[in-house]
């Protein structure tokens, strides 16, 4: 590889992704690309009325990509919020590279991109043109956004209607468009936050498949409740629940915590809500022959045969191991 | 559910939401800002050098009046918004989707606005038990003598304006900030038609005249001038609600106003008047359809295209490749000072969706005050340079709220110390390019004062509208001052409320320069708080 050329050639191959593939992207070379580490460090948030959204949350990331599961009113976008520099921590110290971000959130700006959850566009503004005015703000050079942009465009699909009005845009195509604006700067730090919300599954698939490769040097943090999401794309994750950090390991690590414990057979859907009584169903499926039902369990149901785990039942079963102390 | 429930919960949920938000306690901090100012005497009814004995009747008198005309001018800016309320929050498509009729939701939203405006009123009301009892020329109470001018002459006001303001939100034209500039001569000309109507009667109001009384001003001037003029002979007619320091010096008593079943009638007419307006916005209202809201509406955006559009987006993504595009890394990420590039966005910005007739008009203009006399340029068309970009200017600084780009923006690199002086900059390009035509025949002319007080004019403009846009987080409040300025100040060339400095006489740029240092400060100040990290 030489150094003169912006481009390297990465062999991937995830057991539960889509397979192997060869994917070609402009990287730096490594060897220009500084390490990057964010630490956050016991940090908490407060709101009026003594709500914490937010306790004592710990969490060191390299480059990779962070899932980041939970519940609704986990904490999720709290913590979002405030990696991006959009809300202030009350209490502890995120840290960029060393450089604590409250002392100079510029040093972590500078490299971030992010899609918010909820984000509005200028209507009357066309794609290109709101992604011309986010480089500028950003404080990107005019032609290098230009070249940048066209090449946004493209990977998000947009290229065709790039001169439209955003106002007359779907929901699908404004996140697009907010997927755009995250990628404008090349950004060390890419934070997203329910990105596949509004996306079509072919959007859908073609956004996973570009976290993945954009994870190569960078840190990725994706935020959903949507496990899939995070299952094809997330080298780590991490599970919150009530503002508190449940686990974080590797998909792999939450897998073996939960393999041999996943349990299916077929039961008549009358059964149904009795299995559900005693049992933590984690999916049902109506088929011909009767209800076929996912639990996790400790000791095999009577006609059960075991499954290979995904990480749906880890999710599950870590939740319910925070709140009750005890395993599914 | 009946109909009454359903309108119950509709009214009871739009006035909670209101009474909920801290705008609602501004709300009301206005209305006891003003009843403190009439309490204070710095707003004094007089006639010549009259006024009526703190009494019952003077003071309720003087609040009904006083509600009647200042709170509704500013009543309207208050309420309006509603629906586009429900339509950023959505709910309004969650109605939509009910069997409620778009008559059902007009009326509630009427009503909604309605009782926010009758919270003002009441605590006027209780201003005025309060002043009669601490200025206590007369410590009798009657209670109807107090209160029945709020209650017939303030409140069937706002209820029309209450009214108005629904009708504006539903008709596109009006909606937005031309809506807002066009209810403040609106307003002038319901009070004008009213005194008109007192005044070519020769002081005695006909009954005729009460059904074109909006405020009940007129109707009241022609009873104290019966009153008046039996007191002193010589009284010349003059009537006056003003605001300042000028005291009257005679006293009169003065012991009510004498209604009578025609007058009443009257009154009541603005309640048929507002539940006409409330059905006559359901016909406009366009019960959120999204292909007839705010945005879609704008050219290129017709249904039947966007969903073409879509198709075609989705059929490429079938086709495309999408490993085949390389994002060529760039080569620094970090932020650049590229300044200037800025705040050529942020230009692009505030011009955004403006159509050639905008500019040609704006050109007009600018030759207009090229090519007359200076006096003309200076002292008048001026004027309609400077009220022309009233709706650029007032995007500034809420742009980030109202369209909820807050988090994309103010997570990039010196949001405060790049951004904001960028936007500052762009306003400030815009107010001297439109005014440009008057400062070539200044400084053609070496008039040198004249030349600060344009220059700073035009650092003031952007200032103001930046300061409040940050503030409030939208662009009516701007919008309604800015008019009310223009117009009073500005347009009449009164010293010290001339920002523009229209004269000689009136200008007072020194002032002007130091409000706009303060106006900065606060942006400034308002800003780094919006920042989680400045």
């Amino acid at each position: 590889m030489s150094g003169a050329h912006y481009v390297t050639v990465t062999i991937r191959h995830r057991s539960w992704n889509q397979g192997g593939r060869i994917s070609v992207w402009g990287f730096k070379p490594l060897s220009e690309v500084p390490r990057v580490k964010l630490s956050i460090e016991n940090v908490g948030k407060r709101y009026s009325g003594n709500v914490w959204a937010l306790r004592r949350f710990s969490l060191e990331l390299k480059p990779g990509v962070l899932g980041l599961l939970g519940p609704n009113g986990a904490g999720k976008t709290t913590l979002m919020n405030i990696l991006a520099t959009i809300t202030r921590a009350s209490e502890g110290t995120v840290t960029w590279n060393g450089v604590d971000v409250a002392k100079d959130p510029n040093a972590l700006r500078a490299v971030l991109g992010y899609l918010p959850q909820d984000f509005g566009v200028y209507p009357n503004l066309s794609a290109q043109e709101f992604l011309e005015y986010l480089a500028a703000v950003k404080g990107l050079d005019a032609t290098a956004a230009r070249r940048r942009i066209d090449q946004l465009l493209n990977v998000v699909n947009l290229a065709d209607v790039r001169g439209r009005p955003l106002g007359g845009f779907s929901g699908g195509m404004k996140q697009r468009v907010g997927i755009a604006q995250a990628l404008l700067n090349d950004p060390r730090l890419l934070i997203v936050d329910e990105p596949t919300a509004g996306l079509d599954p072919e959007e859908r698939v073609r956004f996973r498949n570009l976290l993945s490769d954009l994870s190569g040097e960078r840190i990725v943090i994706l935020s959903t409740h949507i496990v899939s999401d995070v299952e094809a794309t997330a080298t780590d994750i991490a599970l919150i629940s009530n503002g508190a950090l449940v686990a974080h390991a590797s998909p792999e690590d939450l897998l073996q915590r939960v393999d041999g414990r996943v349990w299916e057979w077929v039961i008549p859907s009358a059964d149904l809500n009795a299995v559900k009584q005693v049992y933590r169903v984690s999916n049902t499926a109506r088929r011909s022959d009767g209800v076929h039902v996912r639990v996790l369990s400790e000791e095999p149901p009577q006609g059960a045969r075991p499954v290979a785990p995904t990480l749906e039942d880890a999710y599950l079963d870590a939740l319910s191991v925070y709140r009750t102390g005890v395993a599914a | 559910m009946t109909s009454g429930r359903v309108l119950w919960h509709l009214v009871k949920a739009d006035f909670l939401t209101r009474v909920r938000r801290t705008s609602f306690l501004v709300t009301l901090a206005f209305a006891v800002f003003l009843g403190y100012q009439v309490f204070a005497g710095n707003i004094v009814m007089q006639l010549d050098d009259y006024r009526g004995v703190y009494n019952s009747a003077w003071v309720g008198a003087l609040m009904g009046v006083v509600t009647s005309t200042f709170l509704t001018l500013a009543g309207f800016y208050i309420v309006k918004g509603s629906i586009l309320r429900d339509e950023t929050t959505r709910v309004g498509q969650i109605l939509a989707a009910t069997p409620m009729s778009k008559s059902f939701y007009t009326v509630a939203k009427v009503l909604g606005n309605f009782a926010v405006l009758a919270a003002m009123v009441a605590v006027m009301g209780v201003a005025a038990l309060a002043m009669q009892l601490v200025r206590a020329e007369d410590r009798t109470l009657h209670v109807w003598t107090l209160l029945s001018p709020l209650l017939l002459y303030a409140l069937p006001a706002m209820a029309f304006v209450a009214a108005l303001a629904v009708l504006f939100e539903t008709l596109p034209l009006l909606r937005g900030g031309v809506g807002n500039v066009v209810w403040f001569f609106l307003w002038t000309g319901l009070m004008v038609l009213g005194v008109g109507q007192s005044v070519t009667h020769g002081g005695v109001v006909m009954h005729a005249g009460y059904f074109r009384d909006f405020s009940g001003m007129p109707t009241l001037m022609g009873q104290m001038r019966t009153t008046l003029l039996q007191v002193d002979p010589h009284f010349h007619n003059d009537f006056s609600l003003s605001v300042g320091s000028m005291k009257p010096h005679k006293q009169f008593l003065w012991t009510g106003v004498q209604w009578d079943g025609a007058q009443v009638a009257a009154r009541l007419l603005w309640f048929v008047y507002a539940l006409a307006g409330s059905l006559l916005a359901a016909v406009f209202f366009h019960r959120f359809d999204p292909a007839r809201e705010r945005f879609a509406r704008k050219r290129n955006a017709a249904p039947e295209r966007i969903a073409v559009v879509e198709f075609a987006a989705a059929k490429n993504l079938a086709q495309a490749d999408p490993w085949t595009h390389r994002l060529t890394p760039l080569e620094s990420s970090g932020a650049k000072n590229r300044f200037f590039a800025l705040v050529a966005a942020e230009l692009r910005v505030m011009l955004q969706g403006h159509r050639w007739w905008w500019y040609a008009i704006a050109g007009a203009l600018f030759v207009a005050c090229l090519a007359a006399p200076l006096s003309a340029s200076r002292g008048g068309v001026i004027l309609a340079a400077w009220i022309w970009p009233l709706l650029i200017w007032s995007q500034m600084g809420g742009r980030e709220a109202r369209y909820a780009t807050g988090s994309l923006i103010f997570s990039a690199p010196h949001a405060l110390d790049r951004q904001l002086p960028a936007a500052w900059v762009a306003g400030a390009l815009v107010t001297l390019a439109t005014g440009g035509g008057l400062l070539i025949r200044l400084l053609i002319a070496g008039d040198g004062r004249g030349v600060a007080g344009f220059l700073v004019a035009v650092c003031f403009i952007p200032s103001l509208a930046l300061a409040l846009g940050i503030l409030t987080g939208g662009s009516k409040f701007f919008e309604a001052l800015y008019t009310v300025w223009w117009y009073t100040g500005a347009a009449h060339h009164i010293r010290g409320l001339d920002f523009m400095g229209t004269v000689d006489a009136s200008g007072t740029p020194v002032v002007y320069l130091g409000l706009t240092v303060v106006l900065l400060a606060v942006c400034w100040t308002r800003r780094r708080t919006q920042l989680a990290y400045a």
